[in-house]
């Protein structure tokens, strides 16, 4: 069943509703977000640090003149561990507004998901609260979580969004 | 007929209303520089010309925006105009102030208009009123014809009326400059003595259903009136509408006015003439044109402007970058690589020295408002002053203009109040007892410097020193007297023994350092008994791009805004005190704190001991202290980034930028420091 639903996939292409996923790992799970967020995917860099921030905040770097924040997200939801090398891979997404770096472990591929195929994830208690989860994908007999980057970027969590934006956008949350 | 037009597509209008509104600002500070300018004396022609236009153009504006109320004033200030143009009425020295109180009025008509600020209908109406008297005084004098009530732009007496027809052919685009026919037909019919109005709309060269375009105005107006106003008033009306090709007007015999009485009470308007045509017009054109010079500027939205500085400094970055490459490089085998870089660095240098100056603006714009308010406090105060001023061409940043108007209008005020003595005290000092204020701008290397002189009385340190002790201002006798000037500065502080409408609230000093100080400037004064008072401002020139030390704790570099940095020095042990736990270091008597970057911002570093650090010392909103840093690297110049444009505030930043090498640091704000230095 898993198999049929991966042809489909591949057979319904584009043409379908059939969204796209950057799909990327933390630790050994497999992660994906809409490749419409995405702007770039560039090496890790050092960054310049910023006082008082929870630890998952890395610092800010420079991206071709703007300021950009980067946030680890192995250290805010505790899989794998934080090692920066020269595999480590930042994905810069555009959502709200701002543009903001996640590092990552990998970026896998790109797939293209027919709606069907994705499952409501179960309720987990997970550190990555369900909330932020679209859904659960299959792909080669894997599963893919896929994460609505607009909203955990703009939770209150992740802090990066100042308070008075934090505000509507819980309110978007609760809805 | 003609309000309709202002409400009909409220967001299109919006954008050129901003333009009418910035139009009309402009007129309002043209007549009013040339008002101030004559003193007391009769314009010439050219001068009297001037204002005319002005006042024209915002009256025509209003009208074609549909802000009906403002061409009330403006029309009565025409019609006085014309008449003294015309020396149907004779020039009164009363009537520069009063042209004032017009221009002030329609201003605030103006700010009612584009910041809905309240508009006191009553000093309008008193203002209008009193312009109304004055052209039926002097008209009255000229003539005995009794003067039209209604209308105000009543024909000068003693002519006979002549019958004209005028014919104008419009070109065809003429409706996407955002001419209205309607009100320039009004106005001719007001021109027109009642009941002889006739105004006819043809039809001309219809073209072909498929070359058809309703943007185009294919009409020709005909109008036939009776008037006394003479030729040049007619032409008036079309002032910014046609060319003078396409304008005829034919006079005509008075005998055959029959012909157009015929067409008695009716003025008819061509229905063909009415088109509302409101998108896609663009009014820039509508006016101005025929103003005079040739238009030898743009406008320009300033963010598109913003972008561009932005773009620069990013490409700065880059060149700066490249040149830290180029350094680990061979110069014998990478010649021509590094003559390349030399030359991009001064192409870029260039560059941002041309992008940085479009963003100026000369300071004129500030110093030209001043001979009217120094007009005012003096006659107020019975002071004579001589307002002069010097670099008036001096530019600066646009925002720095804006920010620098009201410290400079405190000072100003503060120098003929406190300043410049009475005319007898004066004499009894045996000085001119005309004062002299001098303003003057001058650019100091990378800064702007404005002196605000007065050859008053000086300050008196006396008086000061008594004050400050009276408000509980730390003082002593032993102060010198730099620092008993900078006493006045103080919050609170003002030396008026009463307090007077025009300055002496005790907020003035106070106010003009926090303001400079807010946009990265200094403020000093210099002082001589019997001499006067020199106070000079010093300004960076651009806000974009601020001068900075950039300091090294462990890893992270940072900025300390070199506006704040008083010294930097290595402390010995025996400078080292603590106050009830608190580090603090003894500088010439002085305690100040220290402030651990290290600590603040939890970093490591292995600097530790303020004997192994260097201490910066700065000084922020009257506040000092000791910045611990474990080396100074550089003075430069950065472009200020905002984090806030991808993340949030961060505490004890106000921006970063962007290094030579690429990375980011921060850029210092000191008053924040301090405060989270209270909360460790």
């Amino acid at each position: 069943m898993q198999e049929t639903a991966q042809n489909g996939s591949e057979q319904l292409g584009v043409a379908q509703a059939a969204a796209e996923y950057l799909t990327f790992t933390l630790g050994s799970e497999s992660y994906g977000i809409d490749i419409l967020k995405v702007q770039e995917i560039r090496g890790y860099d050092s960054v310049t640090r910023i006082a008082n921030t929870p630890a998952f905040i890395k610092g800010v770097i420079n991206l071709r003149g703007v300021i950009v924040p980067i946030v680890d997200l192995r250290i805010k939801f505790n899989v794998g561990e934080a090692t920066y090398h020269e595999f480590t891979v930042v994905i810069i997404i555009n959502v709200l507004g701002k543009v903001v770096g996640i590092v990552v472990d990998g970026v896998s591929d790109v797939v293209a998901l027919p709606r069907e195929s994705i499952k409501p994830a179960p309720e987990l208690g997970a550190s990555l609260d369900t909330r932020y989860i679209t859904g659960l994908g299959t792909l080669n007999d894997q599963m893919l979580i896929l994460v609505d980057i607009e909203k955990l970027i703009g939770s209150d969590e992740l802090q990066i969004v100042d308070s008075a934006a934090d505000n509507s956008q819980s309110e978007v949350v609760n809805q | 007929m003609t309000t309709a037009g202002g409400e009909q597509s409220g967001v299109d209008l919006k954008r050129f209303n901003e333009v009418f509104f910035e139009e009309c600002a402009e007129n309002l500070a043209q007549m009013e520089q040339i008002l101030i300018s004559l003193g007391d004396r009769e314009p010439d022609q050219e001068e009297m010309n001037a204002i005319f236009r002005a006042a024209h153009s915002i009256k025509g504006g209003a009208g074609i925006f549909g802000f009906e109320d403002m061409t009330v004033v403006t029309h009565v200030m025409e019609s006085l105009l014309d008449r003294l143009r015309n020396h149907e009425i004779a020039f009164a020295p009363g009537m520069i102030d009063l042209f004032l109180e017009a221009g002030d009025a329609i201003a605030m008509q103006l700010a009612g208009h584009r910041d809905g600020k309240p508009v006191q209908q009553e000093a309008i109406d008193r203002v209008r009123a009193r312009l109304q008297q004055t052209i039926d005084g002097g008209t009255s004098q000229a003539s005995t014809a009794p003067v039209s009530q209604t209308q105000t732009q009543a024909p000068p007496a003693g002519e006979l009326p002549t019958s004209y027809r005028l014919a104008f052919t419009p070109e065809p685009e003429i409706f996407m400059r955002r001419v209205r026919m309607e009100s320039i037909i009004a106005e001719l019919a007001d021109l027109a003595e009642a009941g002889t109005f006739r105004c006819e709309a043809r039809l001309a060269e219809v073209p072909d259903f498929a070359g058809f375009d309703p943007e185009c105005c294919i009409t020709r107006w005909e109008f036939a009136l009776v008037s006394r106003a003479n030729r040049d008033q007619l032409a008036d009306v079309f002032m910014f509408v046609a060319d003078e090709d396409q304008l005829k007007i034919e006079e005509q015999p008075a005998e055959r006015r029959t012909q157009a009485q015929d067409a008695q009470g009716e003025p008819a308007l061509p229905v063909e003439g009415r088109r509302a045509y409101d998108r896609n017009e663009t009014a820039p054109g509508a006016f101005g044109r025929r103003c005079g010079e040739a238009e030898s500027s743009i406008r320009v939205n300033v963010t598109k402007v913003d972008q561009l500085v932005n773009q620069v400094g990013e490409l700065l970055i880059t060149q700066a970058m490249l040149s830290q490459v180029s350094v680990g490089l061979d110069p014998m085998l990478h010649q021509s690589l590094q003559r390349g870089l030399a030359q991009l660095e001064r192409n870029t240098r260039d560059l941002q020295a041309s992008v940085m100056s479009i963003r100026l603006v000369p300071i004129s714009i500030v110093f030209s408002r001043f001979p009217r308010l120094v007009r005012e406090i003096a006659a107020k105060l019975g002071k004579q002053v001589e307002l002069k001023t010097a670099g008036d061409s001096t530019e600066l940043d646009r925002g720095l203009i804006e920010k620098i108007s009201d410290p400079l209008t405190h000072l100003v005020r503060n120098a003929l109040d406190h300043g410049l003595e009475s005319p007898e005290k004066r004499v009894a000092a045996g000085k001119n007892p005309v004062g002299t204020l001098q303003l003057s701008a001058s650019q100091v290397g990378g800064r702007i410097v404005i002196d605000v002189i007065d050859d008053g009385a000086g300050l008196n340190r006396e008086r000061i020193l008594a004050k400050a002790a009276e408000n509980g201002i730390p003082c002593s006798e032993t102060m010198s007297d730099e620092e008993v000037w900078q006493l006045i500065f103080a919050p609170g502080f003002s030396t008026a023994s009463e307090i007077t409408d025009l300055s002496g609230r005790g907020v003035g000093m106070d106010v003009v350092l926090k303001n400079v100080q807010a946009i990265g400037g200094r403020v000093q004064i210099a002082s001589e008994p019997g001499k006067g008072v020199r106070v000079t401002i010093s300004l960076p020139l651009t806000l974009a791009i601020l001068d900075g030390l950039s300091v090294a704790v462990g890893e992270e570099k940072f900025i300390v805004p070199l506006n704040v940095v008083i010294e930097s020095l290595q402390p010995k042990a025996e400078q080292l005190k603590t106050v009830n736990g608190r580090e603090v270091v003894q500088v010439r008597g002085e305690y100040l704190p220290i402030l651990k970057l290290h600590s603040i911002f939890n970093l490591e570093t292995c600097v530790t001991e303020p004997c192994r650090g260097i201490l910066v010392l700065v000084e922020a909103d009257g506040e000092r202290g000791a910045v611990m840093v474990d080396a100074l690297l550089d003075e430069q110049q950065v472009v200020v980034k905002s984090i806030e444009t991808n993340y949030r505030r961060v505490e004890g930043s106000a921006g970063a930028t962007i290094l030579g090498d690429g990375r980011v640091a921060l850029i210092l704000d000191l008053p924040e420091l301090f405060s989270m230095h209270k909360q460790l």
